[in-house]
């Protein structure tokens, strides 16, 4: 507690000290009954505290966050992440711009889950330009480099977005998007390769006890996936509007490379990501502003998700010789109020997974709550 | 690892402190007067980038046709919203900002914009600027789960 308070007191003293631009504090408490998300259910309080602090030079702007989560039942989870990035706007033409960025990230976690510890770097290039006052034409590049604790997981990968989207005098928006990725891991392994497996609790832990275990005939270096989006949006009056979206993504080439993939609330699993899975998701979407000039949002997502590689297993952790294939629907609620200063958000989700492995047989509820402090140095113009 | 890991929060805390000493804030060309603040609920006519103060990236210029008046206004609203936000002609767009006049044009410094059912605030009361760095990678930071 004493080294925590000395932490907020530096980073106090030197935004102030470095004239940033904004400073801004968080605080978010997060509660679920499902922390590991699978059929054991395991409850867990997660308190979220952060900062940021951002400062412009000229064209370029510099800004660095920190945030300490500690979960109150798996307090070994608990982890730190720092980011440090700047970015820049350079516009081409009254209509057209490019945005650039440039994001280092550090990720500690204690010592039973070393594994997760990672370092990155992130790359972003967007373009946007007007193809008329209705319709706008964007493009998005990414590059991510990712090393973590266990080398295994290491892996550089691409992503290229185009996007279209034309509004209409009905108030109807049309939005399409097509997305392809590439994610080479660093690591590869052969059968000739002895790889050390630390093992965890088992069911004990509400885990998997092989879940990082590379797959010995493992071949393929990367994965590729490609993926088509659309969305119709439809505004009503000033003050709500609801959309309808679909998402269907393919593999094109590879394969998880792991036994067993999951995905933790909160907490980035290094073996889950948009590439583990092809498969499609549905959903729609309502936003209202309430009285108090609240912001309310309600949705309800489907979707269903293969996971090529992976085979499911049964509670004795036999496989059963398909491959595991999920499908979820989620409910999702959240009220969210900004001020200039504060901004408070309450959020609610139910989410329902069935599997054709037991294991990830599930649902959870999923509650949050938070407020963000912002100071406002008067710096920028 | 704990040490390091302070060790290197505070390096570059005091790298970034040293970056920033010595910079001059420039005057800008116009200011936010609270006193001339105004609401506005109009329809946007065009979406342009236009430079606005010195060393600063260029802003997001949204023109704007007030409903009840037919009146044209010009909104200043920021430089990271261009690419945050997708504005489009025929839109609805209520703002609260400062006026002033310039070549004979109405012009207004956004303070707040109430926008497809969404309130973004853009400065605090005084008109202090409330838009951060990092906006489109900023974002993707969870706050719960869904949206």
């Amino acid at each position: 507690m004493r080294k925590l308070s000395i932490y907020i007191l530096s980073i106090l003293f030197l935004s102030v000290s470095l004239k940033a631009d904004s400073f801004s504090f968080s605080f978010f408490q997060n509660m679920t009954d499902n922390i590991f998300q699978n059929r054991y259910s395991g409850r867990d309080q997660l308190s979220q505290m952060g900062f940021y602090v951002d400062k412009d030079f000229s064209k370029i702007s510099i800004f660095t966050e920190g945030s300490y989560s500690y979960l109150f039942e798996n307090p070994s989870l608990s982890y730190y992440i720092q980011d440090l990035g700047l970015d820049y706007l350079h516009p081409v033409s009254e209509k057209a711009a490019f945005y650039f960025s440039l994001l280092g990230q550090g990720a500690f976690y204690r010592s039973d889950y070393n594994d997760f510890n990672s370092l990155s770097f992130n790359f972003l290039a967007a373009f946007k330009t007007y193809l008329s006052q209705t319709s706008i034409l964007k493009s998005n590049y990414s590059l991510d480099y990712k090393s973590f604790g266990y080398s295994l997981f290491d892996f550089v990968s691409h992503g290229l977005s185009v996007s279209f989207d034309k509004y209409f005098q009905t108030r109807t928006t049309l939005k399409s998007e097509i997305n392809w990725g590439l994610k080479f891991f660093l690591h590869p392994y052969s059968s000739q390769e002895v790889v050390m497996v630390e093992e965890s609790g088992g069911h004990q832990s509400g885990r998997r006890s092989y879940l990082f275990m590379p797959k010995t005939q493992f071949e393929g270096q990367s994965i590729q996936v490609f993926s088509f989006a659309g969305l119709i949006a439809q505004g009503i009056g000033g003050n709500a509007g609801f959309n309808i979206s679909g998402m269907k993504q393919w593999y094109i080439s590879g394969e998880n490379p792991f036994t067993s993939v999951e995905e933790f609330y909160m907490v980035e699993n290094p073996s889950y990501d948009r590439f583990a899975w092809e498969g499609y998701q549905v959903g729609s979407q309502v936003t209202l502003l309430i009285p108090w000039n609240i912001e309310l949002k309600i949705g309800y997502t489907m979707g269903y998700k293969e996971f090529p590689g992976i085979e499911s297993m049964n509670l004795d952790e036999e496989l059963l010789g398909v491959t595991r294939e999920d499908k979820r629907r989620s409910f999702e609620t959240r009220l969210e109020k900004n001020f200039a200063r504060f901004s408070f958000f309450l959020s609610y989700a139910y989410v329902d997974n069935d599997s054709n492995d037991p294991f990830f047989d599930w649902h959870g509820n999923f509650l949050s709550a938070g407020i963000e402090w912002n100071m406002l140095f008067g710096g920028r113009k | 690892m704990k040490k390091g890991l302070s060790l290197l929060i505070i390096v570059y805390l005091l790298g970034f402190w040293s970056l920033s000493s010595g910079q001059e804030h420039q005057k800008p060309q116009h200011f936010y007067n609270v006193d001339t603040e105004k609401k506005i609920k109009g329809t946007i006519q065009e979406i342009i980038m236009e430079p606005r103060y010195k060393d600063s990236s260029p802003f997001l210029i949204i023109k704007l046709e007030e409903k009840k008046t037919h009146q044209k206004f010009i909104v200043e609203i920021s430089p990271v919203r261009f690419f945050t936000h997708d504005f489009h002609k025929g839109e609805e767009l209520e703002v609260v900002g400062s006026l002033y006049s310039k070549d004979g044009n109405q012009n207004i410094i956004a303070r707040q914009i109430r926008f497809k059912g969404e309130i973004v605030i853009l400065r605090d009361k005084r008109g202090f600027p409330a838009w951060r760095g990092g906006g489109m990678k900023h974002k993707k930071r969870r706050k719960g789960k869904g949206f």
